[in-house]
């Protein structure tokens, strides 16, 4: 518990930093001792997470911070066995059901009944219900979304889903109507800022504000990365400085690289050395959509300002086909070939332009 | 029938009145055959006379027939002479109702003759057999002029011509009177002429109901076939035998002059068998080869287009180069080539199974096969192995040792294969003590192979037959030269009465991939559908030349990326016009054909997409390109749904990508093809991540653990963390180490800890020590061609690898202690408190085994066992003393936490209770 990002983080609703009035309304929501189902998503590194383990204190105590791993053991109907770890304190659960890939709907099916089946016997003491935490809900197949659906409403009585999600465009439509949908946005860059720099006072250190600065925009307003990144300048160099190297993540950096080779030359063959960066950055387990997007926005920050429409559309076109698909690589290959070919007009329009 | 009596009668009358001078003439024969009175007597006129019918009666009677005829014929002067110089025409008539005419006839003839007798001997040949026996001879005479007669089923019998051949110049008058004084009609003249006229009646009676018979037919079958079905059925089984013997088994070569494969490849097959020689026959080597040149040269000269055949061989002559060294490579110690089975390999339908059956025949081998349509599990396949290579037909003619040929290896069990291997190898195990006299002890060594194997199998880069490849006489069997292959079809059209030009059928062979098998079987069901005449429009049209077999991924690829040349030209001239025209079309089938018939959509596409950016296309403007992969993704789609959905019925549209694939990137040079490894490597690659990954998320404390994901980690935390933990370290001892390092230190730690990472003492294979990462996670973030991030020192990485090893101590005992709080405290507040209040552990237990020591009494003995008394005033000292000693050991012990017993040979004499957390 040593990273600034463990140790300081808030753990009670009354000492989160930003987006008060949120907390506010979820202290609101819990103080009957009772909450529908909830649906968590926003951003990654937004403090969702964070929300939600305040938001289990508040209604069950000090007791849901002694978590303990499981590993449990599911025998899907074919037989096979589906390992799968939980962590879990007295009162809830937290699963990942997408850690189980395409068998995910009998963990669904399985592990969520078990455990909402079961009474809690001194309903007096207690709450009545035991929260199950489903993380990564967006990773889930159809199948197992369309499990969860009537689980969710059979289990009303002894169980509360917290459903947790980077974005609901993934989240069939009956799940998203069966629960409240709370939204936890990124925090503004002042209030990032503000973050570090109590952090760093804690710490005894002195943050300039340049440099507090620099590193929310760097880290795209993503609270964790902002804190691992103050702390590796940290290590990097103290005292610190205003026009410090602020410590950058390397996959960013391949992808900018990868951006700029395609902006500067296209051919087949360029197209060919593309492809090998981004097997590169597939097989180091980024997610290719992230890939998608980290090219896109870099693309178009090259773009003049009458492409960026058509790129964006082609983006989204070959996004699209991402999703149906199952390889990866063929579609961010379209997009980039796709790009290349609409890059080379324009700039050779440009060029007949200048010269007539 | 009565008439049949008759002449036996007549024939055994015969027998009795002329048994005499049969004998004598018997013993002419065969006593004096040179010594022959050179004057003719009275005697040796008749006999002479007497000869010539006697002698054709060893032989058939039509044959005599023909030689009365003859004598008659020829006025009876050259009775001698005719069947000497006619003997052609005595050959029999080959019909058998000229037989029976003859038959008929003779009597009649004989009758006026007087040799009515002989004519019967054919039906009693038993007494006649023993007078003929000796003048007729089975091989030519020594000494005199002889004759030759053949009889129609093929005996060659040699006829002694008399020296005495006066009969021809004997005028005719007298032998007429001969013929008179010698009474040769043995029957009265009247006899005979009823025999003729009761033939005469027999004959009529016959014709007549010959007649009737045909009008009854004609009736029956006018009013319903009754018997006549089973007549036409025979015709029909008949026909139907006929037909259903394929052309390619009557057309297929019997003699190696006959073979269309290439002359190349034959040759060197030859040769190879011809290596065995040496070990089967016994013959020596060296003759050997130069006549299978001979015949291989023999062959070229029958070559209608040697040239081409010639520079063909250039093409190729370092793979033949290398092939002939083989073949002239020595033979190892049991005179066996070196290269103990010939693989033939090649597409189907090239003659391979014919080759090899047709030169082990030339070779002077008895076939033995086994083939797919055999049991080839391993104890049968070992049996027949056996079998066939270590024995020998004793009965029957076939005399001549084996050739195992095991057909369509390829499709055999990796068990079959491996005992293969084991027959061709057993050798080693004998080999060494036997040496050079093994040709003399083959019997002996069952276990070692000495007759040739060919293989032959369509596929030569089979998985089972990786490891016989090695070990193998490999010949690669080219395509059949189009023009031998036309000219063979042209000839079996001819035959078979079909009219088709050279044109048709070239492109017959094309069509079929020069086929041999498939050309004939297609020419086979054209003549079979009543088509005489076949033109290339019929060839064209027809669909079961073509073959659905599937080759090679690679061959598909290269289909796929190269234009197809040349012939092009011939199908039509709309090709130049687009790809749309009729050309295109017939690539579009082709395309899709191969492609379907892969069934590998998913290596085919994935070979397409890691090859097509390497075509030399045309395409600036990259839209090609995008084409190409909008194609990929919507295969990629479609694959999905039928994955996820198994809606196996879209899956005939995953071919077209090929299609689509050929008709973007198609060019006319040939494509440089590489194995699709990319995709196969990245998930090897992902899934060594994932686990680098999962391995380390596995063991972190669950408060941390259930703020990361592994998404998370890779895309945000795992790079910093890494910066992190690599603080700037003063290289010293931690010891030196100011407040604030400590706790930098102290914090590196506790991190490390809580993500589950540590150091691990590696040696590289340079031999130099490093401590890496463990699990390694840097390698999952870590990406080429960027700069590399901060290391720390080798001592730097050591130094945290101890302090890690010592927390990891303090941690688990801080556990411990928390597990069960009972123990550890109470101890610790005993140590501390007063030692009196009850004794310790280890004191109890050292008083006890002080007193032990000292109080026990031992009579003491001198040196040779003898009790020693002991000495009052010396024991009492010695008694007071103890006590003294005692008691200050005991006090001693109480006071002290330290305490020492001195055992011999142990090490640990020093005891002492020590904790984790007094030490660091």
């Amino acid at each position: 518990m040593s990273l600034w990002v463990d140790k300081y983080r808030p753990v009670s609703l009354g000492k989160l930093d930003y987006h008060k009035e949120q907390a506010v309304q979820l202290k609101n929501l819990v103080q009957c001792g009772d909450f529908p189902h909830l649906l968590v998503y926003g951003p990654s590194g937004a403090g969702k997470k964070t929300r939600i383990m305040c938001l289990l204190k508040e209604l069950y105590g000090a007791g849901v911070e002694k978590l303990r791993i499981e590993h449990q053991t599911i025998v899907a109907p074919s037989k096979k066995k589906i390992e799968i770890n939980t962590i879990a304190s007295n009162y809830h659960l937290e699963v990942n059901p997408s850690d189980a890939g395409n068998q995910d709907r009998v963990v669904i099916q399985e592990l969520i009944k078990t455990v909402a089946q079961s009474q809690q016997i001194q309903s007096s003491t207690q709450r009545e219900f035991k929260v199950v935490l489903l993380t990564e809900v967006d990773r889930l197949t159809k199948d197992a979304q369309h499990a969860l659906r009537r689980t969710m409403e059979k289990y009303m009585g002894t169980c509360r889903l917290i459903l947790c999600c980077n974005s609901t465009s993934k989240v069939i439509g009956p799940i998203r109507s069966r629960c409240l949908a709370v939204r936890v946005p990124l925090p503004s860059t002042e209030e990032v800022c503000s973050v570090l720099s109590t952090v760093c006072k804690k710490e005894g250190l002195t943050l300039p504000s340049e440099l507090a600065r620099q590193i929310s925009e760097r880290s795209g307003r993503n609270l964790r990365k902002a804190l691992l990144m103050c702390e590796a300048c940290r290590v990097q160099q103290y005292p610190f400085s205003a026009d410090q190297a602020v410590p950058e993540t390397d996959w960013e950096v391949y992808l900018r690289e990868t951006a700029n080779a395609i902006v500067s030359q296209q051919s087949p063959q360029r197209l060919m050395e593309v492809r090998a960066r981004l097997y590169e950055l597939l097989t180091h387990c980024i997610p290719a959509e992230i890939i998608m997007k980290g090219l896109v926005s870099e693309l178009l920050s090259n773009c003049d300002g009458q492409l960026k429409t058509e790129v964006t559309h082609i983006a989204a076109y070959y996004e699209h086909r991402l999703q149906l698909g199952n390889k990866a690589i063929y579609h961010l290959e379209a997009f980039t070939a796709k790009f290349m070919a609409i890059y080379k007009k324009f700039m050779e329009d440009g060029l007949d332009g200048l010269v007539f | 029938m009565d008439e049949y009596d008759e002449m036996y009668g007549i024939e055994d009358d015969y027998d009795q009145q002329f048994a005499d001078e049969l004998e004598v003439l018997a013993e002419r024969d065969i006593v004096k055959p040179t010594k022959n009175p050179p004057s003719p007597s009275e005697e040796g006129i008749e006999n002479l006379l007497r000869d010539p019918p006697i002698t054709p009666k060893a032989k058939r009677q039509k044959q005599e027939g023909g030689v009365v005829k003859r004598l008659f014929g020829s006025q009876l002067t050259d009775e001698v002479t005719a069947p000497m110089t006619r003997s052609d025409d005595i050959t029999p008539p080959s019909s058998p109702e000229q037989y029976a005419s003859t038959h008929r006839s003779t009597p009649a003839v004989l009758d006026i003759s007087g040799f009515a007798a002989f004519s019967q001997t054919p039906q009693r040949p038993a007494p006649a057999a023993v007078s003929a026996s000796q003048c007729v001879l089975k091989r030519p005479p020594l000494g005199g002029e002889y004759i030759t007669v053949t009889d129609s089923s093929g005996n060659r019998v040699y006829l002694r011509q008399k020296e005495n051949t006066g009969g021809k110049l004997a005028d005719p008058r007298r032998i007429l009177h001969l013929d008179g004084s010698l009474g040769l009609l043995s029957e009265p003249i009247e006899v005979l002429r009823e025999q003729v006229a009761e033939r005469h009646h027999q004959q009529v009676v016959e014709e007549s109901q010959r007649l009737s018979e045909m009008l009854s037919r004609g009736v029956t079958e006018q009013f319903g076939e009754l018997g006549g079905p089973e007549e036409e059925e025979e015709d029909n089984v008949d026909e139907e035998g006929r037909r259903s013997r394929l052309w390619v088994d009557r057309f297929s070569p019997h003699h190696y002059t006959e073979l269309l494969s290439d002359d190349f490849t034959n040759r060197c097959l030859l040769k190879w068998l011809k290596l065995w020689d040496t070990v089967v026959f016994g013959r020596e080597r060296k003759v050997r080869p130069p006549q299978a040149d001979r015949h291989a040269q023999n062959q070229n000269k029958f070559k209608p287009n040697q040239a081409a055949e010639n520079a063909n061989f250039k093409t190729f002559k370092t793979k033949s180069q290398i092939t002939e060294e083989i073949l002239e490579a020595e033979l190892d110690h049991y005179k066996r080539p070196k290269f103990k089975v010939a693989m033939l390999s090649g597409p189907p339908g090239l003659g391979k199974t014919t080759l090899a059956h047709v030169i082990a025949k030339h070779a002077g081998y008895n076939v033995v096969e086994i083939n797919a349509s055999d049991d080839r599990s391993a104890e049968v396949f070992q049996r027949r192995i056996d079998t066939a290579t270590q024995m020998k037909s004793v009965l029957g003619t076939n005399q001549r040792p084996n050739c195992l040929i095991i057909d369509e290896i390829d499709g055999a069990p990796t068990a079959a294969i491996n005992i293969l291997l084991a027959t061709l190898n057993r050798k080693d195990g004998h080999g060494g003590e036997e040496g050079g006299e093994s040709t003399k002890k083959k019997k002996k060594k069952e276990g070692v192979l000495l007759r040739p194997i060919i293989c032959i199998c369509n596929d030569l880069y089979a998985p089972a037959l990786r490891p016989l490849r090695q070990q193998a006489f490999l010949l690669a069997f080219p395509q059949t030269q189009p023009s031998r292959l036309t000219q063979r079809l042209a000839e079996i059209s001819r035959v078979q009465g079909m009219k088709a030009d050279t044109g048709t059928l070239m492109a017959l062979c094309e069509k079929t991939d020069n086929d041999i098998r498939s050309c004939i079987n297609t020419l086979q069901f054209l003549h079979g559908r009543g088509q005489r005449m076949v033109d290339t429009r019929t060839v064209q049209s027809v669909a079961v030349g073509q073959k659905d077999q599937s080759k090679g991924l690679f061959h598909l690829w290269q289909e796929t990326f190269q234009l197809p040349r040349l012939k092009r030209k011939r199908v039509g001239p709309g090709f130049e016009e687009g790809p749309g025209e009729g050309g295109g079309a017939q690539r579009f089938q082709h395309i899709l054909l191969l492609a379907s018939s892969s069934g590998e959509y998913e290596k085919v596409s994935q070979g397409l997409y890691d090859n097509y950016l390497s075509m030399r296309v045309r395409d600036p403007h990259m839209h090609i390109v995008c084409e190409g992969l909008q194609w990929l993704s919507f295969s990629d789609q479609l694959n999905q749904v039928i994955m996820h959905g198994q809606n196996f019925s879209l899956m005939r549209y995953l071919p077209f990508l090929s299609v689509t694939f050929h008709f973007l990137f198609a060019h006319a040079h040939v494509p440089r093809l590489s194995y699709p490894h990319s995709q196969h490597e990245a998930t090897t690659r992902l899934q060594a991540n994932r686990n680098a990954l999962s391995t380390m998320l596995a063991e972190i404390p669950p408060s941390v653990r259930s703020r990361i994901s592994e998404l998370s980690l890779t895309v945000d935390i795992l790079t910093l963390l890494l910066d992190i933990l690599c603080p700037k370290l003063r290289p010293v001892n931690p010891q030196l180490f100011s407040t604030r390092e400590k706790q930098q230190m102290r914090e590196l730690i506790d991190t490390m800890l809580a993500y589950n990472l540590s150091y691990r003492q590696d040696r590289t294979p340079e031999g130099q020590y490093t401590y890496i990462l463990e699990p390694r996670v840097d390698e999952a973030v870590k990406f080429p061609g960027l700069p590399p991030r901060r290391q720390l020192t080798y001592q730097a990485k050591q130094t945290i690898s101890r302090e890690m090893e010592q927390e990891k101590m303090r941690r688990a005992e801080h556990l411990m202690m928390l597990r069960n709080p009972a123990a550890a405290p109470k101890e610790k507040v005993k140590s501390t408190s007063d030692p009196k209040s009850s004794k310790k552990n280890h004191q109890q237990r050292l008083e006890n085994i002080v007193r032990q020591t000292t109080v026990e009494i031992r009579p003491e003995v001198d040196f040779f066992g003898r009790a020693v008394a002991p000495k009052p005033q010396r024991l009492l000292t010695s008694e007071t003393g103890e006590k003294s000693v005692e008691q200050s050991m005991g006090t001693a012990v109480g006071n002290s936490d330290v305490w020492f017993r001195f055992n011999e040979g142990v090490s640990n004499a020093v005891r002492r209770n020590v904790y984790i957390r007094e030490l660091l």
